[in-house]
């Protein structure tokens, strides 16, 4: 079994707000991005998948296995939501005893490593800690009991740069180790183009694309123009485009057949930022302009 | 199971002065109004109502979300915080029982007798059985409601066993049953299978409600 994890066409619906038919699976030994705008569904699909909130539809596998079909499957998945789940008068030792009497493949000593490795105390109360050494404590709970993949929900939100670095070197340590991957969403698309090896972009509660990030860096481009060249523009060449004062950004998803279609362009190679913020704020072809489009 | 009950005592262990300090005021206040084995009743079903203070501590740091990641079920994380109530509910007793017989000896409302020591150890028993059924009404009533809703509630959990009782003793008066001493023996003796079954209807409501919620916070 090379896939991790399978999601297939996982649905949820709210009054407000669907989650549509998600498909997408993590290879083994792969770290898979999850991004999306504020409330595009990334926490919805996190949750449906851990089987927090009921899904509607679609099927979720691990290692080719139902979650409830067996605890062990529980045991080799390591979770860090966007906060410390522990209660703060609650110290890194005690959070150790809860999870080694959780978990049968609790490793003490490695989660004593991962507490000096991260200067945690021992005896110090989780409400003395700063949010970067609660999110590390997390981590250190999660990658402790052997989990073979790794579930991050917004984990490096709200970070300075040096810790989210030091916690990215962590995931990319783990993932080195054979045969584990992780799944993580965030919106801090540049924490996800230093590490992941797929992208999967969820906007309005579908996936609009899951794709290895080098194909997306090499594919996908970015063409600035006037508005005379934009009206030449073959609009099935367009994956979304936006207005800047007189300059049109236009998203293509084949750069080399936009080079060679229109020679008077240049077309720039694209962050996932941009990628998203152009899917977000800018204008599809085939929909009406909106007023978002149009700064 | 062990880390769901390990989590709610380590939780609560912060709590603990204040609880000694709280009790340590009942005392002096109960026993002289009211007598050491109304005290000891009383501790018991004080220190059952910290059950709906581990619920506020879980809400607090999302904790429902997080068990549920671990190798434990929905019905796992109902059936720990049984087992923590009668955890706090038996140390309530003893507790209770060790301040209301210390308080009942200074402040002279109790003679040390043989007689006396097995009244008190009784009382202990009844506080037990008193407390854990009270208690255990406030735990489906925190699953529905919320810790927050469920602790403004918790006066239903008091009213609904006494009204029951209120309603099974107005039965039997209506079919003519006499109160004697003999039926209440049999009532005292036949309480811990009454509390089991009342702990166990509580028990499944809660994991109906909780089996419906989406933890998601």
């Amino acid at each position: 079994m090379d896939e991790i994890l399978q999601i297939k066409d996982l649905t949820k619906s709210y009054r407000d707000f669907k989650l549509d038919r998600v498909s997408f699976s993590i290879p083994k030994g792969s770290i898979m991005g999850l991004i999306g705008e504020n409330g595009a569904g990334k926490s919805t699909t996190i949750n449906a998948i851990l089987g927090l909130i009921k899904k509607d539809k679609g099927t979720v596998r691990f290692w080719g296995k139902e979650l409830d079909s067996s605890k062990q499957i529980k045991e080799n998945i390591g979770v860090v939501f966007d906060g410390i789940n522990f209660y703060e008068t609650l110290t890194p030792e005690k959070v150790g005893k809860i999870c080694a009497a959780a978990y049968k493949q609790w490793d003490s000593s490695t989660y004593q490593k991962f507490l000096e490795r991260f200067s945690l105390s021992k005896g110090k109360e989780i409400k003395t800690l700063s949010k970067g050494m609660k999110m590390k404590l997390s981590i250190a709970a999660a990658l402790s009991h052997r989990p073979k993949l790794l579930i991050l929900d917004e984990a490096t939100s709200g970070l300075d740069p040096v810790m989210r670095a030091d916690i990215l070197e962590i995931f990319a340590e783990f993932v080195r180790e054979g045969g584990h991957s992780i799944l993580m969403s965030s919106h801090i698309t540049t924490d996800l183009e230093k590490v992941a090896d797929y992208i999967t972009f969820i906007h309005r509660g579908k996936v609009l694309f899951c794709k290895r990030k080098s194909e997306l860096c090499r594919d996908y481009g970015m063409i600035r123009c006037e508005s005379d060249l934009f009206e030449k523009f073959d609009r099935a060449d367009i994956l979304a485009y936006r207005r800047e004062g007189n300059q049109w950004n236009i998203l293509v998803g084949d750069k080399e057949m936009a080079k060679n279609k229109y020679k008077n362009v240049v077309v720039d190679t694209i962050t996932i930022e941009d990628m998203l913020l152009m899917y977000v704020k800018g204008d599809k072809p085939n929909e009406e302009p909106y007023i978002k489009g149009f700064v | 199971m062990k880390s769901l009950i390990l989590k709610d005592l380590y939780n609560i262990g912060h709590n603990a002065k204040s609880m000694l300090l709280i009790l340590l005021v009942f005392a002096v206040g109960l026993i002289m109004s009211s007598g050491v084995e109304s005290y000891i009743i009383s501790a018991g079903v004080l220190c059952s109502m910290m059950i709906v203070t581990t619920f506020t501590f879980d809400d607090n740091c999302k904790w429902s979300k997080y068990a549920l990641i671990m190798p434990v079920c929905k019905k796992d994380i109902v059936k720990a915080k049984f087992i923590v109530l009668v955890i706090f509910c038996t140390v309530g007793v003893c507790v209770g029982t060790i301040f209301g017989v210390s308080g009942g000896l200074v402040m002279r409302k109790l003679v040390m007798s043989m007689e006396s020591i097995v009244t008190m150890l009784f009382m202990a028993f009844v506080g037990l059985i008193v407390s854990v059924i009270f208690g255990s009404m406030s735990i489906p009533l925190v699953y529905k409601f919320g810790a927050e809703k469920g602790r403004m509630l918790l006066l239903v959990s008091f009213v609904v066993p006494l009204a029951i009782c209120f309603i099974v003793y107005e039965i039997l008066m209506l079919f003519g049953v006499e109160i004697t001493d003999q039926l209440v023996f049999v009532i005292l003796c036949a309480s811990p299978l009454i509390a089991l079954i009342w702990v166990y209807i509580m028990y499944r409501i809660s994991c109906s409600i909780f089996s419906k919620q989406e933890v998601i916070g």
